[in-house]
């Protein structure tokens, strides 16, 4: 079954057609890359996933349950949002750390704050907090930052950033982690340390959503590539099949300009 | 001599840090008020961009934000206008208007008007600089509070708000320094803080050096306050 279900989301800036009839689904454990020039719609619409925009129609579904519906006004209410968000966890392009935060911090900030919504959290405080802050130094670990975790974000590198960031996201355990362009901010030699981080996940079956201008990680890491152009979805098919040979025109120039450019083409907001 | 002056000086320094401190007290909250104010995004004609026909007068009027206006007016007026203008109306005003002097003859009365005017004028001042203070946070810091799945509350006090105190502390006390020497402008409706206390020496014993004296009261009090803004500085450079 799928996890995830986007259904005809239609987006408008003003008299600006963002997103236009915009559907997939995305399978369990899959890695979905969605790729484009700058402007395409890719950003926004990972960010109307995140309830960071209101799509002005459509519909988005978790697990079958029905999280946003543009006809159902109940779906749209601001206070159930913070709920629903939980299902996916964001990596931002510009990482977006908390600056007075270790980094150990920034990983439990918001499941210390999401426990104190527990009944029995004023019982076992203790135990809660102790338990949180294993899982995040387990995470950390995990990207490779054991020894980072009191380090403050100024003294990290972008690299090690960008990782705690993905480090902060998962701590929720959200059902899909989505990336906004994650290495577009960073040197050349930095993107390789974040895209290994990001190809380990993928090769442990997380569920993803990878907006990217790195053709060739998109390729040997996801699943399928979706190509965006102007707020629409252009095509949308097997990774290794829409980077390699795609069938439609607009993707293969799109492509071919991308090869020519050094396979990064500006890390402009998408 | 110098003992006369010493205790004179004291009582006009006790009066100017009374003024400095009430002055901070309601101006400090009252100018974040109004700094929400001059953000505030109320729009109380937006319905009519659901109208089918969009007629230009109809967008400009869906885009007013009257809260907003009605707070940057005051502001434009408070900062436009000298502190020293503003006093005398305040306290002189009402008498010539209604032949009602409601602040009475008395020291009292006279301290109560000094204040109302200076709360209102700094907090003026202070509204920008906490609004220049909370905007300077990052968009990407709100949102990163939000796909963490936090309240407004709590992406208020767990993160923007000791970011928005970090940048605000240098504006800050470049304004609370100047509050200090503007102090002095309330010897204008006759309210003995420290120069006006120094004046009698002057003019009746021939003397300069009170008035130097004077100055040295304020460089020690602005002094200290360097100092203490120092330290909260050094306490929130540990992140950037």
């Amino acid at each position: 079954m799928a996890v995830l279900e986007v259904q005809n989301i239609e987006k408008n800036f003003g008299k600006t057609r963002v997103l236009r009839d915009i559907s997939f689904e995305l399978e369990q454990g899959q890695t979905l890359a969605i790729i484009g020039s700058s402007g395409s719609g890719k950003t926004t619409l990972l960010r109307c996933l995140n309830f960071l925009e209101e799509p002005d129609g459509g519909r988005i579904v978790v697990n079958g349950e029905t999280l946003f519906d543009a006809a159902d006004p109940a779906t749209r209410r601001e206070k159930e949002v913070r709920k629903k968000r939980l299902h996916f966890g964001m990596v931002f392009q510009a990482f977006n750390l908390f600056p007075q935060y270790t980094a150990l911090k920034n990983v439990m900030l918001a499941s210390e704050l999401l426990a104190k919504e527990l009944p029995n959290y004023k019982a076992n405080k203790k135990e809660i907090l102790a338990n949180i802050e294993r899982e995040a130094q387990a995470l950390l670990e995990k990207m490779g930052l054991a020894d980072r975790a009191s380090h403050y974000p100024h003294q990290l590198s972008g690299g090690q950033q960008q990782r705690v960031a993905i480090a902060r996201a998962m701590a929720l355990k959200p059902d899909i982690m989505c990336f906004d362009e994650p290495t577009s901010a960073l040197d050349p030699e930095l993107t390789g340390e974040v895209l290994r981080v990001i190809r380990g996940l993928a090769e442990q079956k997380t569920t993803m959503i990878i907006v990217t201008h790195e053709m060739a990680f998109a390729r040997d890491v996801a699943d399928q590539v979706i190509f965006m152009d102007d707020g629409v979805i252009v095509e949308h098919g097997p990774a290794r099949q829409v980077i390699e040979d795609p069938q439609e025109e607009r993707t293969q120039r799109f492509l071919a300009r991308s090869r020519e450019g050094g396979g990064s083409p500006s890390p402009v907001r998408g | 001599m110098f003992w006369e002056v010493t205790l004179a000086l004291l009582k006009g320094f006790g009066t100017a840090a009374e003024l400095f401190g009430l002055t901070l007290v309601f101006a400090l909250p009252l100018g974040l008020l109004i700094a929400f104010g001059s953000m505030s995004k109320w729009r109380p004609f937006r319905f009519l961009l659901n109208a089918k026909k969009k007629a230009e007068w109809k967008k400009r009027l869906a885009g007013f934000r009257p809260i907003k206006l009605i707070v940057d007016v005051i502001v434009w007026i408070i900062r436009g206008t000298p502190l020293m203008l503003q006093l005398m109306i305040i306290y002189f005003g009402p008498g010539l208007v209604w032949d009602n002097n409601i602040w009475g003859s008395s020291t009292g009365g006279r301290m109560t008007a000094t204040v109302i005017a200076f709360v209102i004028n700094y907090a003026c001042y202070f509204s920008v600089i906490y609004r220049g203070g909370i905007e300077g946070v990052p968009q990407g810091q709100r949102e990163a509070g939000e796909v963490l799945g936090m309240t407004r509350a709590q992406i208020f006090t767990k993160i923007t708000f000791l970011q928005t105190v970090k940048r605000i502390v240098p504006p800050m006390s470049n304004e609370i320094i100047t509050l200090v020497k503007d102090t002095s402008l309330a010897r204008i409706i006759a309210v003995t803080e420290l120069i006006k206390s120094s004046e009698p020496f002057m003019r009746i014993n021939g003397l300069i050096w009170p008035l130097f004296y004077t100055g040295v009261f304020y460089l020690i009090f602005v002094g200290a306050l360097t100092l203490l803004f120092n330290f909260i500085e050094r306490k929130l450079s540990y992140f950037k």
